[in-house]
């Protein structure tokens, strides 16, 4: 049992969190985009989260399993939004289909604002955690002056 | 080490950082859909550690649960973050002390 894994703990919190909000800055950024690689207009990404084990990298696999319990989170895959896109009537625009209407992305700009604050605080919080971990190792090494 | 009361300290010590582990995850799992809180019974396993068993984390129950089935309190997390940061120092603090005391005697209460 090592406080150094609980640190692996919190950085897969981070790193999760860093990637949630990333794909809704880009949700955001494209959120009139009619054009994209795959054609069409540019579909709505989402994180998906799930529990992860994970190990420090000085652990066997004996002390993961007697010590168990070491649960990280970690991106297990991006969600696309596949409903229908949003057709607006702009007949002048240049992708506008015969009757004037443009598909356009089913982003809520307001939605993705407000899960980009909730991903932000929970990175906060997982950098709380880790600070509070690093003062509780730097402790134990003052022990030793 | 030293003495009962230095063993103890440190099983002490050990098992707070065990809790700081399990609050960790709690956090880093607070978006986590159908994650359920986790802690340990902090009384009992101090019991139990101190004859050497080794401490199991268990659900909490009785926290709301959210809509993706997640039930991690924030609040409680950092409560139990600050608090068990504090009692680590706390007992960090009191090892030293015991550490001083030894020097203090091998060099026959001489230096400082």
């Amino acid at each position: 049992m090592s406080l150094f894994s609980v640190l692996s703990v919190s950085a897969s919190g981070m790193a999760a969190q860093r990637t949630r909000a990333e794909l809704l800055v880009q949700n955001i950024a494209n959120s009139e985009t009619t054009r994209t690689a795959e054609g069409g207009p540019y579909r709505r990404k989402d994180a998906i989260f799930s529990t992860e084990h994970v190990s420090s990298a000085f652990a066997s696999e004996f002390d993961a399993q007697l010590n168990g319990s070491e649960t990280g989170v970690k991106v297990s895959g991006i969600s696309v939004d596949n409903t229908e896109p949003e057709r607006r009537y702009m007949p002048g625009h240049p992708d506008a289909d015969a009757d004037g209407y443009v598909a356009m992305p089913r982003v809520n700009p307001a939605e993705d604002m407000v899960d980009l604050m909730g991903a932000s605080r929970s990175y906060q919080a997982n950098v709380s955690a880790m600070s509070a971990i690093k003062d509780m190792i730097q402790h134990s090494i003052d022990l030793l002056k | 080490m030293l003495d009962r009361v230095t063993d103890s300290l440190e099983r002490y010590m050990d098992l707070l950082s065990l809790r700081q582990k399990v609050v960790a995850s709690n956090i880093a799992n607070a978006d986590t859909p159908g994650f359920k809180t986790q802690d340990l019974d902090f009384q009992s396993e101090f019991a139990s550690a101190l004859s050497g068993s080794h401490p199991q984390a268990s659900e909490v129950s009785g926290l709301p649960v959210k809509n993706d089935g997640n039930n991690v309190s924030l609040d409680r997390e950092a409560r139990l973050l600050a608090e068990n940061a504090m009692r680590f120092n706390l007992a960090s603090g009191l090892i030293k002390e015991q550490i001083r005391m030894v020097k203090e005697a091998i060099q026959e209460g001489k230096s400082s």
